[in-house]
């Protein structure tokens, strides 16, 4: 085997296990992603109110912004006054059972209706300068945690 | 336009990027003229952070002119000459509003992350990782500063460049630590680090009253810009035993104040220095944290400890036993630009503060990895590598 092959195999080797790894990753369950928690069942976490502290008053949140809106009648929301002068609470939870994208849309939709009443727009990020992004295992695993960071979270 | 970006551990690279957009109505658009290496990059290029992605611009100490405004921004104009806060804030939240500006609560559009690190998101952060926003950072021709009436201070006229470039995080980091570290008239305060936010924590401690303030390093260049530039006295640690010498210097108390400025690659003698590196490249722990061990351990009974450098996550060997029964105040924090930005442009002003020995090493972007190399691996007394985008 000249070096030739034998960096490329070198090569697939390494690409192979990095596939490996990212597909094994892909399938464990970390508490905060979907509906994973540390103790509770997917059930019990689905059920949870998931709230964010605007700092708003109440008023402000008797029509729900269009995030929260968009959800419609399968989402159950509460508005409470935070001590301390803290704002507003504002909780959501699905009426039914929900999945790990429902979860999701929820987390990402809290945000964004606090964004919205705090500093009237959502923040955007692209397009962003950047340089060439390489192809590998650890990018690509990156970028995954990247586009799910939205709607993932303990939130 | 070119930027400097990071294409892996230890590698980065000059190359053509876009440029950047105004994308909210809060943003603006920067034309960098001077950007500056940051300790804590180090960690970035080092690979102590695992949230880079090659081709990310970095970069997050600068300052520049407005070269475009957002229809949202009512106290920036075009032609403004700016320096620029580190962290992003939006102004509004309950954290921006009490001033705590980098744990803002909308501006990391990536919060899943370091909610899972850290239980709660703090603000996102210029060019500094994926984990705090992944914005495109300042080691560029041009740049969107995001929420710019909150973020970026006009310069007075009478502060040169070379000085107002470093209230963008330098100093106000320092003063992060000063602050919220209590120093009062008349402490005795220990900073470990004599990097520029080290220097500039001296400076500060003194300029609010400090009555003796002391910097511990190892390396003769930066104890010396701390003795003749910050009036510090200094101790180096490779030599000296940094706890005895400072019971001597203070009646047996310890500092009333002790300001760690070193982060997680803290170097260390002797075998706590060859058991953190090893458990750091293990990745049995993400920190090494000789520095605020010896801090802990060093300052008076019911004194106060601040981390100012930056750590990841889990240490090791930590002497939380000497935190609790010294009673001692136990508080870290990243830089809340905005609140101390606008008093260190007056000190700048004044001439109370000076900065521009700081700046060892100037060169065009084009340098940038030669002046990284540099300030790395601290050759040729760099302190920090200042860049000029535009020449």
């Amino acid at each position: 085997m000249d070096l030739d092959q034998l960096i490329s195999r070198a090569t697939g080797l390494t690409t192979g296990a990095g596939a490996a790894l990212l597909g094994r990753l892909q399938s464990v369950r970390l508490p905060g992603v979907g509906t994973a928690s540390a103790k509770d069942d997917p059930a019990t976490a689905a059920r949870r109110w998931r709230a964010v502290t605007v700092l708003a008053a109440p008023d402000r949140l008797a029509d729900l912004p269009s995030p929260l809106a968009a959800l419609g009648d399968r989402v159950e929301t509460r508005v409470r006054p935070a001590p301390g002068d803290k704002g507003t609470e504002l909780a959501a939870r699905f009426r039914g059972p929900a999945t790990d994208d429902d979860l999701g849309r929820l987390r990402q939709a809290l945000r964004e209706t606090k964004q919205l009443v705090e500093v009237g727009e959502v923040l955007r990020m692209d397009p962003r300068p950047h340089g060439e992004r390489a192809d590998t295992p650890g990018g690509r695993l990156l970028d995954g945690a990247v586009a799910a960071s939205r709607k993932e979270g303990l939130l | 336009m070119r930027a400097l970006t990071w294409t892996g551990v230890n590698q980065l690279s000059v190359e053509d990027v876009p440029e950047p957009q105004l994308l909210n109505d809060h943003d603006v658009i920067l034309k960098i003229t001077r950007t500056t290496t940051c300790g804590s990059d180090l960690h970035l290029l080092s690979g102590y952070i695992p949230f880079m992605r090659a081709g990310d611009v970095i970069g997050h100490e600068f300052m520049g002119e407005v070269v475009e405004v957002g229809s949202g921004v009512r106290n920036r104009r075009v032609g403004d000459r700016v320096v620029v806060a580190s962290f992003v804030s939006c102004g509004n939240c309950w954290y921006c509003r009490n001033e705590l500006y980098s744990l803002c609560d909308n501006s990391n559009p990536n919060p899943g992350i370091t909610e899972g690190l850290w239980g709660q998101a703090i603000g996102g952060c210029l060019g500094y990782s994926h984990a705090v926003g992944g914005y495109a950072g300042s080691h560029a021709e041009y740049m969107r500063v995001p929420f710019a009436d909150v973020g970026s201070f006009v310069v007075p006229d009478g502060v040169p460049d070379d000085r107002a470039l470093f209230a963008s995080d330098a100093a106000s980091t320092a003063f992060t630590g000063v602050d919220l570290g209590g120093v009062q008239p008349g402490d005795t305060v220990a900073v470990w680090g004599a990097g520029a936010v080290g220097q500039m924590a001296a400076r500060i401690s003194a300029l609010v009253g400090a009555e003796q303030v002391v910097v511990i390093d190892r390396l003769p260049e930066r104890l010396e810009q701390a003795r003749t530039h910050a009036g510090a006295d200094v101790i180096d640690y490779s030599s000296t035993d940094v706890a005895a010498e400072l019971r001597e210097r203070t009646g047996g108390r310890g500092p009333d104040v002790c300001i760690e400025a070193v982060g997680m690659e803290a170097h260390s003698p002797g075998p706590q220095g060859v058991y953190d590196q090893v458990k750091q490249q293990l990745r049995l722990q993400t920190d090494r944290t000789s520095a605020v061990r010896e801090a802990i351990m060093a300052c008076r009974k019911g004194g106060s400890v601040f981390t100012l450098g930056v750590f990841a996550a889990m240490v090791d060997k930590f002497p939380l036993g000497a935190v609790m029964n010294k009673g001692l105040t136990l508080r870290g924090a990243q830089v809340h630009g905005p609140r101390y930005i606008p008093r260190l442009l007056e000190w700048m002003e004044s001439g109370e503060l000076v900065t521009e020995h700081l700046a060892t090493h100037v060169m065009p972007l084009e340098e940038a990895p030669r002046g990284y190399e540099l300030f790395k691996e601290k050759q040729d007394g760099c302190v920090r590598a200042v860049f000029l985008p535009h020449g």
